[in-house]
């Protein structure tokens, strides 16, 4: 028992290591003056920003629509009856600004992009794809990983907002069957609960989990050796890892800014 | 005497349990034309990832155009690479990037050439490798023989001073190896290229090397002429040039 905790804190020691040291290379190629294959980089960063985002914009407001729909309505009919009606908009703001927002729309990247990103790079270096740009000098992390660590962030970002949006006011146009409480006063009140720090923290949650989620999904799909059983066995693994580091993220920034 | 661009002491390196080099030697000047010649596992493809650089040996010397890919700093081995073009025995074209984009990509990312001389020069290089009418296909709508024509565009876009090629007959029907070997013998008769290929089998493009490196269970058996090589008394050499 002693031994396998030991070797499971060891591989996990080296694991976080390794995440480390590819966020590493990775900032250092953002940052590196050198303009060399800046149009490609560029190009990457759109076609991940267009399968990332804009793609899942359907998904997303689905989601949040019938989210929002959920925490308005129970909100909205349980607060009156202990005479709490006025912190309505507050319990929107911490329940889906604050907390569901920026979580749930990680966890559809994760699933969406997440994997996509660690299958295609995991089957790039099956295909020799991944030694091909090597072979060329071309920067693997330059090429592959920065742009796709930048299209999350921005599309991560993106998609949060619209999560947050669609979910407080479609949730409410929706909710509104049932409830009595003008669409005006409603907002009036979500504009008064929701501060400057509560939509600084969304956007910190958001960068903070697209960095998650594409370092570690690039990470499994680049340790993909030569066989292709490998691929779907990386993805999930980066799937799982990806959604405990998100959740482990989410308590440190919420316990660092509000406890 | 012509300068040496590839220099191999003594080196000995393995790739995990696939194939293993021992105590390999090997010098080639620049303009030589190279076959490792043996059957699969016999640590060719191995050895042309070491001539080549891309593999660092566990013991033994391995200098590339100077350098030692082992020992040099980032920039030595980007420049390094810039002047060696390596086609693998997959395509390993970019599954993303369509054909043009595909060979465009090194002019793209290594050189500060406008897009239409790049247009010019990627769709000339296409023309010479036959493959011009799939500039716009993506990589997966190609045959084998036509990706790795594609893939020998790629390699020879940027005027590399030493081609590799890893099995260099996988996939190339009797018309693609008469365009390759057409265009290997022109590139290296007009632009003094050097070659050094790995080969699995007998085959015509033996008339375009200088000399066999005879390769067995990871170890070097000769260095020979073609025609020398043919005629050797080894068991081994017999079964490969179908002389047993």
């Amino acid at each position: 028992m002693i031994a396998w905790t030991g070797r499971k804190t060891v591989e996990g020691v080296a694991y976080a290591a390794d995440i480390l040291f590819l966020s590493y290379l990775t900032f250092k190629e953002l940052f590196s003056p050198v303009r060399r294959g800046r149009h490609e980089a560029l190009r990457g960063i759109a076609r991940q920003i267009l399968f990332t985002g804009v793609d899942a914009l359907p998904i997303v407001g689905a989601l949040a629509l019938m989210l929002g729909l959920i925490v308005i309505i129970q909100a909205g009919l349980a607060l009156p009856e202990v005479g709490a009606d006025a912190v309505l908009a507050n319990v929107i703001v911490v329940a889906l600004v604050r907390e569901l927002g920026p979580l749930l729309t990680a966890f559809i990247v994760v699933w969406r992009s997440g994997t996509a990103i660690c299958t295609e790079l995991g089957n790039m270096k099956v295909g020799q794809e991944v030694d091909a740009l090597e072979a060329m000098g071309i920067s693997v992390v330059r090429f592959l990983v920065m742009p796709r660590m930048i299209g999350v962030v921005v599309a991560l970002i993106c998609l949060t907002v619209y999560f947050d949006l669609v979910a407080v006011i479609g949730g409410f146009g929706v909710a509104k069957v049932k409830l009595t409480t003008p669409f005006l006063a409603y907002v009036t009140e979500i504009a008064k609960a929701l501060s400057t720090s509560d939509v600084l923290i969304t956007v910190i949650k958001s960068v903070l989990f697209g960095f998650a989620i594409a370092l570690i999904c690039c990470h499994h799909g680049l340790a993909v050796g030569g066989s292709t059983t490998e691929v779907p066995q990386q993805a999930s693994r980066a799937m799982l890892n990806t959604v405990a580091a998100c959740l482990v993220l989410d308590i440190i920034v919420s316990v660092s800014f509000y406890v | 005497m012509r300068e040496t661009v590839i220099d191999l002491d003594h080196v000995s390196a393995s790739e995990g349990i696939l194939e293993h080099v021992e105590e390999f030697s090997l010098t080639v000047r620049r303009g030589e034309a190279v076959a490792l010649v043996g059957s699969n596992r016999s640590g060719k493809g191995l050895a042309l990832k070491l001539c080549a650089g891309l593999w660092t040996p566990s013991s033994g010397s391995a200098r590339v155009l100077d350098v030692d890919p082992a020992a040099a700093s980032d920039e030595e081995v980007l420049h390094l690479r810039r002047r060696v073009g390596f086609v693998f025995a997959k395509p390993a074209l970019i599954s993303s990037l369509n054909v043009f984009n595909n060979v465009a990509l090194p002019l793209r990312y290594h050189t500060t050439l406008p897009e239409a001389a790049i247009r010019d020069k990627v769709m000339a290089c296409l023309a010479e490798c036959g493959v011009e009418l799939f500039h716009d296909h993506m990589p997966d709508g190609l045959t084998m023989g036509d990706g790795r024509l594609a893939a020998l565009a790629r390699a020879l876009v940027m005027e590399p001073d030493i081609l590799f090629v890893d099995e260099v007959l996988f996939g190339l029907d009797a018309e693609d190896l008469v365009c390759a070997r057409g265009l290997l013998a022109k590139y290296r008769r007009e632009k003094g290229l050097t070659i050094v290929v790995s080969i699995n089998a007998p085959t015509a493009l033996f008339a375009l090397m200088d000399r066999l490196v005879l390769m067995r269970d990871g170890r070097l058996v000769a260095v020979r002429p073609p025609a020398e090589a043919a005629r050797m008394d080894d068991p081994m050499v017999g079964d490969f040039f179908g002389n047993n």
